[in-house]
């Protein structure tokens, strides 16, 4: 036969490799740059601790700056926000994944677009709409930081399903993959990176947004800030302010730790 | 498992590494709204073992034809049976896990390590994990990657050529008598190209798989098809037929076109000087080129060239074995001259 002779005589050297092979990469996983942020935070912490701790405290004061109090709003407000972040991510992640499936192409935009609304109106607007039909409390909270974040949950999931290489699609179905399999074994795990940038970005959201859920007395560290403002207590103030804004620092680092680890391998 | 005999891999002539017969019986695809099918009344067999190039211009409908082989593409209408069993009253996914599928984007899952992706196909037909490990490194060895290096690397720590490799590898992984090929060296230059082709004939020579080719190509066609369908718009076949033949003979203008030029050259190319009687090797031979027996006519025309002499020594083994002049590879180009020729006015060439 003409092709294997030709093939014997065009035959290289080596049966090997052609090219060098670039060495493996280590996993970089963990580095010291992870810690910065916790003992940051916690530096904050400890100067706020001595400042206030250092204050000759009024009647008023000694009412939001103690112990119980403080526990008990941080404790509310990281409640409402894993809370509503895991319902976020058990409505955002399954629906976006359907629709990126064939056949709901159509309803994509106006899946989005519901999204965009939930987040375009202002947080404590779109909050104290849904307590109008709602009621007060938890359940309202819940609900209104969940439509608030559920567009970039949403949002990421589909892009991180849309942006997988089709040939890997393709290959996948050509090797005898059924759809289920390719969504489970190469779709998701693929998308996982951009879905969890989504999830932390939803994350920061919800424990920025609860501390407005004090409007519709579901508490939360809302209630000391609010305190603070109304009676004019700039001490009470700058210690819920900075527990807020060090609540949301440390979600975010929780968040980009995630996403360190929970990336698939490889990539 | 749904299929009805389980019969995919061609009643096991996969196990013996020989490959089973693909019958195309009248396969049209029509996609709606389009007016002209896409492939318009295909009939065609592909012999168990061979190599089969479909070439034809970009949209020929040449992919189309062949993923309808493993009804990546469902046929509108038509059959295609795979060593008599017709395709489509298999179970899709199960069908395909009996032909390997290589393409030209190659699509390693990157996620996933070089044994991961070989041992997919095995793992998904439910082997032990043993079993699975021992086929993934005789696999890897099998198309030159040593398996204790590559075996726990990811795709993106490979070269291009590599990842091709493992491509193959993977489409071999249980062994099916058919493998579908859609451009899979086009990616990448082209030294890497010309190894990836040699390796692969090489494999052939052992595997004996059927094997659908489909490139745009021709220059790959001749080296790497037993036969070659020269495909045009819709898919229909101009010429099918041994590289030698073709070249010797095009059917028409259109095929004539696409050998380009240097349709003899390209014959003796694929003619081996093993095939033909030598003269004795001549006295005082110092000056005289040389040649491989393996190599072809051409090679030896192009060493006649390049020494400026009408005489090549011809070697076996790195000993002279005999001589061939310029005469003998002229007569190998008239001898050649197909009796079937078509068009009466190419019989004198």
């Amino acid at each position: 036969m003409a092709t294997t002779d030709q093939a014997a005589r065009q035959e290289p050297a080596t049966t090997g490799v052609a090219g060098t092979p670039p060495p493996p990469k280590a996993e970089r996983r963990w580095s010291f740059g992870l810690l910065i942020r916790p003992v940051f935070l916690a530096v904050v912490l400890l100067l706020l601790y001595w400042y206030v701790h250092s204050q000759t405290l009024d009647s008023i004061e000694k009412r939001s700056l103690n112990q119980h109090a403080i526990l008990t709003t941080l404790a509310q407000s990281i409640k409402l926000s894993v809370v509503g972040t895991a319902i976020t991510i058990a409505i955002a992640v399954p629906l976006g994944l359907l629709l990126t499936r064939r056949g709901a192409r159509l309803i994509t935009p106006l899946a989005l677009g519901l999204g965009n609304l939930g987040q375009a109106i202002p947080s404590i607007g779109l909050l104290v709409l849904i307590a109008f039909w709602r009621g007060n409390g938890f359940a309202t909270a819940i609900f209104a930081l969940v439509a608030y974040s559920v567009l970039p949950v949403l949002r990421n999931t589909i892009v991180g399903l849309e942006q997988v290489d089709p040939a890997l699609i393709e290959a996948g179905r050509g090797m005898g993959m059924s759809r289920l399999a390719i969504l489970f074994r190469v779709e998701l795990p693929l998308a996982v990176p951009v879905i969890l940038a989504g999830i932390r970005t939803a994350l920061v959201l919800t424990f920025a947004t609860s501390t407005l859920a004090t409007f519709i007395g579901a508490g939360g560290l809302g209630n000391g800030l609010v305190a603070g403002i109304k009676l004019d207590r700039t001490d009470v103030v700058l210690t819920y302010g900075v527990l807020a804004a060090a609540l949301a620092l440390f979600a975010d680092w929780v968040g980009g730790l995630a996403e360190n680890y929970l990336r698939p391998r490889g990539m | 498992m749904l299929t009805p005999d389980n019969t995919a891999t061609g009643s096991g002539t996969g196990k013996n590494g020989h490959g089973a017969t693909i019958v195309l019986d009248d396969v049209v695809k029509q996609y709606p709204g389009q007016q002209a099918p896409a492939v318009d009344h295909l009939s065609m067999e592909i012999p168990a073992g061979e190599i089969v190039v479909l070439v034809g211009p970009s949209g020929c409908g040449k992919t189309t034809s062949m993923k309808m082989i493993n009804r990546l593409i469902e046929p509108t209408s038509g059959r295609i049976l795979i060593d008599g069993v017709d395709a489509m009253t298999l179970q899709p996914d199960e069908h395909r896990r009996h032909i390997g599928y290589v393409i030209q984007q190659i699509g390693l899952f990157p996620h996933m390590t070089i044994a991961e992706n070989v041992g997919l196909v095995a793992r998904m037909e439910k082997w032990d994990k043993s079993r699975i490990r021992n086929r993934v490194d005789e696999l890897l060895d099998l198309v030159g990657l040593a398996p204790s290096e590559y075996r726990s690397r990811y795709p993106r720590q490979l070269s291009g050529g590599q990842q091709q490799r493992v491509g193959v590898a993977r489409a071999l992984a249980v062994d099916p008598p058919v493998m579908l090929m859609d451009e899979p060296f086009g990616a990448t230059d082209p030294i890497t190209r010309e190894h990836l082709q040699n390796e692969f004939l090489r494999l052939q020579r052992e595997l004996r798989k059927t094997i659908v080719f489909v490139t745009h190509d021709f220059d790959e066609a001749l080296k790497m098809g037993d036969r070659i369908a020269v495909l045009r718009e819709r898919s229909s076949i101009v010429q099918y037929d041994t590289p030698e033949a073709i070249l010797a003979n095009p059917a028409d203008e259109y095929v004539e076109s696409f050998i380009g030029r240097g349709g003899q050259l390209k014959r003796l190319a694929l003619l081996p000087i093993s095939e033909y009687p030598l003269h004795d090797v001549p006295s005082g031979n110092g000056a005289l080129p040389t040649v491989d027996v393996e190599a072809s006519l051409r090679d030896a025309l192009d060493e006649m060239l390049a020494a400026g002499k009408q005489t090549a020594v011809v070697l076996e083994n790195d000993k002279p074995r005999g001589s061939l002049t310029l005469d003998d590879v002229m007569a190998a180009i008239n001898s050649h001259e197909p009796s079937t020729a078509k068009d009466p006015s190419r019989a004198g060439l």
